[in-house]
């Protein structure tokens, strides 16, 4: 009996293209919106490295090198990326997605799994790169005024330099699987993952990257670049893919089809091997992950001492509060964007510490005034962007659980109210504490300080109330990873919408600011035509926060009733 | 105890509930059948207040859901077809949760959470996460959940579904006893044998209409009309043939 033929790859890539194709064109308008959107992205791009690049060559001596160690640089990122990105897909498209065990009951090889599974792995791991990446080579290209043959090794040098570090991460999360229990090993690289873009955050604003529009700090940090070393080592695919592009750029660098050769030869060795080794370990691994279910643990009893921090609550409110904070502190997925929010507000009290506002110069006067002006927009901002983390996935982590929550004869207004201040208290807090501070290094008057925390209360109520209506018109409770909920279309428009809020604001208060700040600085009082303009100004922006905040609430309510789990 | 007046629901042009009118006694167990996709799951869906109906009326002891939802929901029990659960809670704080929506005193929460899990086999885990549960398990704890706040009503979706031998007589020793004490009890499956065996009137959905109901002996009567499709057997099963049958009949 002759064997069976091979299930064609297409058939088994099949059902992620046709989600991706369907979800598409059940939504046409999204479609086109993130297709705006990254056509924006990308023209904002190439403009702002365009321009970075014709920086670097009027610096006659070290142009050259500064351009040859920023492609070097970037070709580290990407490949440091793509490593942590394809271990941690791996680990789902390989030992944790439910439609593993269709093909395995399939009459499907095992190596055909592997391959459509590695060809899947890659895509979703480096779409995101080549995202990036795009307007960066189209920039190095028009800066250097590349021909046609620049583009086509770009293409050519992606393909290898994208599939090394996928047999990297495949073959390492397999060996992971084999070793400890997949849930755990999802948790801990979810978290290391989030430890090393917060710290990577960190790292770049720590650097202080502003020290570059200063001549004499440029020397310094061009210096360091030239001696940026490590990463230049011969035996990196991340210095061979860029030798291969540099000639092209003008650059002296020999040997481009070696460095190819190189780059090529180890892809498919790596492929090679990769199939080899997880074709004869996968049945096993697969059922290791399957058994890595968490023990039979007890867990710690964070419902007594969260229960006592609620008391103080309405009966419903606390009883929220309890269940999604117990939630919150168990999922890594969840708890680790709290790194990213550490990180997030050190830069932001850096970034004000570090300002040029006390060298005594009349720019840094204006600078302070400029600064106080922007200073209650950005903490708003911050706001909005740790909602979009924390408020707006939270109708979507009530996921297919939520009909425990409506059968319960406790109305919508009670779950909202509920999911509000679990939003509200914390943002507030973190709002006012950065306004706080921040208003201290600049050397804000008290009284200003308090008409910026009144604004922001305002604000943050009006974003934690759209964060739930937005949440509650977009939800995605099919996915675990609380990270991703924020992700999607929802949180893209949500995030637009509160700019538009906080720019609207912004706006009605400037005069006003403006006016109030100048009576200090520069001893004008405000006289009573102005005081009137002045609290109709206020007056706006609580009508236009409290408009937004009983929108969000109706809008959210409405989607409650109507969701569907 | 629980009443449906001409509830409907529609997808645009499909409806998929068709008037619905349904009233059961306190203390009755009623069992709802239907072949798969007749649309019990949507009319349980609006019968415990997860779907709005598209009209009518659904009455839970007397209170209108529309109305007075809390009212209504304060007697109610509900156990889903899928029972999705909070992963990352232990079963102990699962069912303090669900006690505290219901205002269940603290202590009783305690005591009958003890014994509930006790009950159904799951007090040896109590104090793990959910997610390390299998599907059977989860359906439990789902049971207890909905017995935690002793309702008057109580209505389950395909309850045995995942559950083993041992699990499902438990169950329906569970049922009985709970309708001996004057628990109303709505119960959809697929299991002839248990509607046969626990229900004292049965109603049969399809494509959205109540075909039939009744007590198995009045469903018999009815089935005999159709000789050709029930033939000589009495069973439940051949009465839901006959009533649910083909195509061509319902022609």
């Amino acid at each position: 009996m002759s064997a069976p033929a091979a299930i064609p790859l297409g058939t088994l890539l099949a059902p992620r293209f046709l989600a991706t194709r369907n979800a598409f064109r059940r939504r046409p308008l999204r479609a086109w919106a993130l297709a705006f959107l990254t056509g924006a992205f990308w023209v904002g791009s190439f403009l702002l490295f365009a321009q970075t690049l014709r920086f670097f060559q009027t610096i006659t001596a070290l142009g050259p090198v500064l351009t040859q160690r920023l492609l070097v640089m970037l070709f580290v990122s990407f490949f440091a990326i793509l490593v942590i990105s394809n271990v941690v897909t791996a680990l789902t498209t390989y030992y944790l997605s439910p439609d593993v065990r269709f093909l395995l009951v399939a009459p499907v090889t095992r190596r055909r799994i592997h391959v459509a599974r590695f060809i899947e792995t890659l895509g979703a791991s480096s779409w995101m790169v080549l995202l990036f990446g795009f307007p960066v080579f189209l920039a190095y290209g028009t800066v250097f005024h590349a021909g046609p043959l620049y583009y086509g090794a770009v293409i050519a040098t992606l393909i290898p330099f994208l599939t090394i570090p996928a047999a990297l991460g495949v073959m390492l999360t397999t060996v992971l699987v084999l070793a400890f229990p997949a849930r755990r090993m999802r948790d801990v690289l979810v978290v290391a993952s989030v430890a090393l873009v917060a710290g990577g955050y960190l790292a770049l604003r720590l650097a202080r990257p502003e020290r570059l529009a200063s001549p004499g700090e440029l020397a310094g940090f061009a210096a360091f670049l030239a001696a940026f070393e490590a990463p230049a080592s011969p035996y990196l695919p991340t210095t061979w893919a860029a030798n291969v592009l540099l000639p092209f750029l003008g650059a002296e660098t020999a040997a481009p089809l070696f460095h190819f050769a190189l780059l090529a030869s180890t892809a498919a060795v790596l492929a090679i091997g990769c199939t080899a080794f997880v074709e004869r370990v996968f049945l096993t691994a697969w059922s290791r992950a399957q058994e890595g279910r968490e023990g039979p643990g007890r867990e710690r009893r964070l419902g007594h001492w969260l229960g006592r921090i609620a008391s103080p609550l309405p009966h419903t409110t606390a009883l929220l509060f309890v269940k999604d904070a117990t939630i919150f502190f168990r999922d890594a997925s969840q708890w680790s964007q709290l790194l990213l929010l550490l990180a997030l507000v050190v830069v932001y009290v850096y970034n004000f510490s570090a300002l040029p506002i006390d060298d005594g110069s009349p720019l840094a006067g204006t600078l302070r005034e400029i600064v106080a002006f922007a200073n209650l927009g950005l903490a708003a901002f911050v706001t909005a962007s740790v909602a979009v983390r924390f408020v707006f996935p939270a109708i979507s982590l009530e996921g297919r659980s939520w009909w425990a929550l409506r059968t319960a004869p406790i109305p919508l207004t009670s779950i909202w109210w509920g999911k509000f201040w679990l939003g509200f208290l914390p943002l507030a807090v973190l709002g006012e504490l950065l306004i706080v501070v921040t208003g201290r290094l600049l050397g804000v008057a008290p009284g200003l300080t308090a008409v910026f925390m009144a604004t922001l209360l305002l604000v943050v109520a009006a974003i934690v109330s759209l964060g739930l209506a937005f949440g509650a018109a977009y939800p995605r409770v099919d996915t675990q990873n609380a990270a991703q909920i924020a992700t999607g279309f929802g949180g893209l428009i949500y995030m637009v919408t509160c700019l538009g809020l906080i720019t609207a604001v912004i706006a009605l208060e400037a005069w006003p600011v403006s006016r109030i700040f100048w009576s200090r600085f520069a001893s004008q009082p405000i006289n009573g035509g102005e005081t009137a303009a002045i609290a109709i100004s206020f007056g706006a922006v609580t009508a236009l926060t409290m408009t937004a905040w009983a929108l969000g609430r109706r809008s959210a309510l409405k989607s409650l009733k109507h969701l569907r789990v | 105890m629980i009443q449906c007046i001409a509830l409907r629901k529609q997808y645009g042009e499909l409806v998929a509930v068709h008037d619905l009118d349904l009233e059961i006694a306190p203390g009755e167990v009623f069992g709802f059948l239907g072949p798969n996709g007749a649309g019990k799951t949507t009319t349980i869906r609006m019968m415990v207040g997860l779907l709005e109906p598209s009209g009518g009326q659904v009455l839970l002891g007397g209170h209108d859901l529309a109305t007075k939802p809390e009212d209504a929901k304060a007697l109610l029990g509900y156990v889903p077809d899928q029972p999705f659960l909070y992963d990352k809670l232990t079963a102990k704080e699962f069912l303090r949760f669900i006690g505290g929506l219901y205002r269940v005193d603290r202590e009783d929460i305690a005591d009958r959470s003890v014994d509930l899990l006790e009950e159904f086999g799951l007090v040896d885990r109590a104090e793990e996460l959910i997610e390390t549960f299998s599907h059977g398990m989860k359906q439990r704890l789902a049971l207890a959940a909905a017995l935690i706040h002793r309702p008057r009503i109580l209505i389950l979706d395909e309850p045995m579904v995942g559950m083993d031998p041992q699990g499902a007589l438990a169950l329906r020793q569970l049922l009985s006893g709970l309708a001996a004490s004057g628990v109303t009890i709505f119960l959809s499956t697929h299991s002839l044998g248990v509607a046969e065996e626990l229900c004292d009137r049965i109603g049969i959905l399809d494509h959205g209409r109540m075909v039939a109901q009744g007590t198995l002996a009045e469903l018999r009567l009815r089935a005999s009309e159709f000789p050709e499709l029930s033939g000589s057997e009495d069973s439940l099963e051949s009465v839901f043939l006959s009533l649910t049958g083909t195509e061509d009949r319902r022609a």
